[in-house]
Formats: C-alpha cells, sequence, structure tokens
C-alpha cells in the first residue's frame, strides 16, 4: 500500500532488462519497436521473446511515429493527487502505423479535440533527466 | 477409493523450466515465458490450448471434486472505504496498472473500462442513457435489498448530470467504493447430504478465460474473455443462456454490464444498449440481473466485489429474497472479471431440481 506523500508523486517507469532498449530511444527520440525475424510480428510491449511465435530472433526498429486513435477517454477525476493538475486530458489507445496499439495521452492541443480515427504522430517529451514518454499530438 | 479421490483422474503431461541461478539481463516475465514454452513444447501443446485463469469458486470445486479438499471456505474481504482516503483507494486501484506503460500516463482503472464503452458506442450505436438505464435499474434493485449502500431511486437525467468521471463515464455509471466480505462453504454434494443442509446450491458448470495482460494488448475492446468462460460453463451445465432465470453480471461500470450481457449470450452483440432499454434485465425481463444492486449500487468493496453477486443468486435460488425474489429460480449465473477484462471466469449454479 502506497503512502500519501508517495500518492502525490507521479509514478515513473522502471525499467526491466526487457525493456531498457525501448526507454533508452525515447530519451534518443525515437519509439523502438520489435521486429520478429521469423513471422514478421511486430509488438511494442517488450519481452523476450514474440508474442505470436515466441521466436526469440527479435530485433528493434524505429516506428514511424504516426497512428490512429482506437479509443479514448477524457480524464476529469485524476487517479491520485499527482494528475490532479492535469485533468482534464486525453488518455489514447493508439494503433501504430506497423501494427501494435500502444496506450499514451494527448499533447499540444485540448483534450475535446480527440476523435476516433484521428491521424496522431509520436512526441517524445521529457519529464525528468532520465525518462521520456511518448505520447501523441494531432498529425 | 473413492470417487472423489484425485486419483487417475489429473495427470501432469508437460513440464519445462528456465535457467536458473544467475541468470543476468532477464526479466521475471521473460523466465516464465521461457518454462511455459518448454512445458507446452514438452506436452505437444499449442499456446492457445491453455490460458485460464480461476475463481475462488471454480477453484474449490475442482479441489472438493478432485478429492484435495472436503469442506471449501472461500472468504474476502477488504475496506476500500474507510481504510483509506478516496484518492489514495483511487490510487491503489490504479497502482495495478502496468508500472511502465500505463501508470505514468495518469491512467485510472475507471479510464480502462471507459475506453471499451466508448469503442462500443461508436461501433454498434450505444448510448450514454442505455448506459445510464443500467444505473437507474440496479439502483431500483438496490431499494429492495436490505443493507444496501445506496437506495436512493435515481433517473437517466441524474446519471448524465452527475458530473465527468472519464468520458463516457458519470459518477453514476461507475461502482461504489465500500466496505465488506462474504463467505462460503462448499462441500461435495454427497457430504451436503449427510450434512442435511436444507437447500444446497450446486455448481452447475465453471468457464474461464484469459486473454491479456494490459488494455492495449486486448484483442478486441468490445467482445471480452466471457464469450469463451460462458460457452465453456453452458457445456459443463449442459444448459444455455436461455435456461438462465438470474444472473449475477460483473459490473464495476454500467457499459460494462452492457458488454457482458452481450458475451454472456443473452443478446447478440452489439444489442446490449437496446436489451437494457427494453427491460431485459430486470424483472419480467429475459435475465434479471445484479437483484440485489451490483457493484453500482450495493456495495464493491474491490477484491469480493463479486462475491456478493454469488450470495445474491445463491439466495435467489433458495427463494430467500422476499419481495426482490425472481419467482421460480432454480438455475442462475454469476461471471465475474477482474483486471481491466483480462480474467474471465463464470460459474452456474442450481438447486437440486436443476441436476
Amino acid at each position: 500500500m502506497i503512502s500519501s506523500e508517495d500518492a502525490k508523486r507521479k509514478p515513473v517507469p522502471t525499467p526491466d532488462a526487457d525493456s531498457a532498449a525501448l526507454w533508452r530511444g525515447l530519451r534518443d527520440g525515437v519509439l523502438l519497436l520489435q521486429h520478429c525475424g521469423d513471422c514478421h510480428n511486430v509488438q511494442y510491449y517488450q519481452q523476450g521473446m514474440c508474442r505470436e511465435c515466441g521466436s526469440e530472433n527479435l530485433s528493434h526498429r524505429a516506428a514511424s511515429g504516426r497512428g490512429r486513435v482506437h479509443s479514448f477517454s477524457v480524464v476529469h477525476r485524476a487517479p491520485g493527487p499527482a494528475f490532479k493538475a492535469d485533468t482534464p486530458y486525453a488518455v489514447i489507445l493508439v494503433d501504430l502505423e506497423e501494427g501494435p496499439r500502444m496506450i499514451s495521452s494527448y499533447t499540444g492541443g485540448r483534450p475535446e479535440e480527440v476523435t476516433f480515427d484521428m491521424n496522431v504522430v509520436l512526441v517524445c517529451e521529457p519529464i525528468d533527466d532520465d525518462t521520456t514518454l511518448p505520447r501523441f499530438r494531432r498529425a | 477409493m473413492s470417487d472423489s479421490s484425485l486419483r487417475g483422474k489429473a495427470a501432469i503431461i508437460g513440464i519445462g523450466m528456465s535457467p536458473v541461478g544467475k541468470v543476468p539481463g532477464r526479466s521475471p516475465l521473460w523466465l516464465a515465458a521461457n518454462a511455459a514454452k518448454k512445458a507446452l513444447v514438452d506436452a505437444g501443446l499449442e499456446k492457445h490450448d491453455g490460458a485460464t485463469a480461476s475463481t475462488m469458486f471454480n477453484i474449490g470445486a475442482a479441489a472438493i471434486h478432485g478429492g484435495l479438499a472436503k469442506v471449501v471456505l472461500v472468504v474476502a474481504s477488504d475496506s476500500l472505504m474507510t481504510g483509506l482516503t478516496p484518492d489514495l483507494a483511487l490510487r491503489s486501484l490504479t497502482e495495478s496498472r502496468d508500472q511502465q506503460y500505463e501508470m505514468p500516463f495518469g491512467i485510472p482503472v475507471a479510464n480502462t473500462f471507459a475506453m471499451t464503452a466508448h469503442r462500443h458506442m461508436k461501433e454498434f450505436g450505444t448510448t450514454a442513457e442505455q448506459m445510464a438505464e443500467v444505473a437507474v435499474i440496479q439502483r431500483r434493485h438496490a431499494a429492495r435489498t436490505p443493507g444496501a449502500q445506496q437506495t436512493a431511486p435515481i433517473t437517466i437525467d441524474d446519471v448524465l448530470n452527475s458530473g465527468w468521471v472519464t468520458t463516457p463515464y458519470h459518477k453514476l455509471d461507475c461502482s461504489l467504493i465500500s466496505d465488506g466480505g462474504a463467505a462460503f462453504i462448499l462441500t461435495s454434494a454427497e457430504h451436503a447430504r449427510e450434512l442435511g443442509a436444507a437447500k444446497p446450491i450446486y455448481i452447475l458448470g465453471g468457464g474461464e478465460c484469459y486473454t491479456h495482460e494490459h488494455i492495449f494488448l486486448m484483442p478486441s475492446l468490445t467482445t471480452t474473455g466471457a464469450v469463451d468462460s460462458s460457452r465453456r460453463a453452458y457445456a459443463m451445465a449442459g444448459y444455455g443462456p436461455k435456461d438462465m432465470h438470474v444472473a449475477g453480471v460483473y459490473d464495476c461500470f454500467t457499459g460494462t454490464v452492457i458488454m457482458m450481457l452481450e458475451d454472456l449470450g443473452f443478446c447478440p452483440k452489439g444489442d446490449g444498449g437496446r436489451f437494457v432499454a427494453g427491460g431485459q434485465m430486470t424483472y419480467g425481463g429475459q435475465i434479471p440481473s445484479n437483484t440485489h444492486g451490483g457493484l453500482l449500487s450495493f456495495a464493491h468493496p474491490g477484491m469480493p466485489g463479486s462475491l456478493f453477486h454469488f450470495h445474491e443468486v445463491i439466495a435467489q435460488l433458495r427463494g430467500q429474497c422476499g419481495e426482490r425474489q425472481v419467482p421460480g429460480a432454480e438455475i442462475g449465473l454469476v461471471h465475474s472479471l477482474g483486471a481491466g477484462f483480462a480474467t474471465n471466469a463464470t460459474t452456474i449454479l442450481g438447486t437440486e431440481n436443476s441436476l
């Protein structure tokens, strides 16, 4: 159970062995997707093996950054005090051009602008010296 | 050797193990997946042959049937309401989001469910009013349930004017934050008879389905693992959706109920909103559901939430529900889900007459 003090801070991702490259890439301004050399599946959720065929023959390639909004929801009631000042903000599910779907939030505009099937483009937003978040703005 | 012995009833058909000892550069997820992959290969199975989560009832029944236990106590309780401030309760629920891929974006637990409901609106024309109708109906049910947390009547306009939580959900589209607990004793049918139980309610079928880890990996936002879990439960029970007299349908949010009623086979995919608005989930309709008021109006203490659905359906089948009794209820269904639609579990219950 978290304390009141902890709840006031925004959670920062802690990379693990599978995801270190993803977060390093974001600091360099690219979103790295895993491409399977055997079945050609492309995945965003970083793992040691392909989620489709189990192959470990995976390589990283930078995503184009282009995608479309599959669904979205504008948050008015923040999940705890850390996000209260940001409301309202739009959480979005983005279908990347390369295939995988990812969750993120909308930036660079008002949340009311977001619509189904809207074209969006990646924005790498640093939140501190170590961490850059993949967010999206209108294309 | 009695028929309830596990002897000869189950077999281990595959084994697997990841590298052990010092394994640098590998996450726990990788180690688990590596071992699972080897065990599947060992057993000659495909990835999609497995993958079920579980409810305590289904496991309890299996333990009894397998002879692992004679009597099983199923119990859960939590105190989300008084044990935590509202902010901490929400934040604590939100901690179940993925630490790397979700939490940094400020994603409330309601948001995951809201995005599925929003997509359901887009694909099938489901309306905010239809979703609100779920809350209105269940509040009416709660008003007839002694001890329910919220009993004051509400209208569709009340729901639509209750303030946004996360679109398309308003405050009254969301379940309560509560304290509470529930417990059950399970035993074998034989032992129930030995004990002379007045009106034992039998587990006729159970089914489970696990589909994804996180919302962005959910195969479809509008069709859930409840399709598979209920199909398995119906097959085991030898009954179908049309045979159910009463249901407890997981209702963390109003739109969830609409999707579940579809996936459990009570109406075609996409028709859930019209089904609800047409009075089909209440008395006189096809499947009176959440007759105690559910998580939306009776109580939602977190962990034991769906145990109250079990309590209600069992009470209905025993004929103990007084003014909210569904006449002639002999067979009922309870469906629970967890982890943002990832785990789905269906249980079918029945009276002696239904065996």
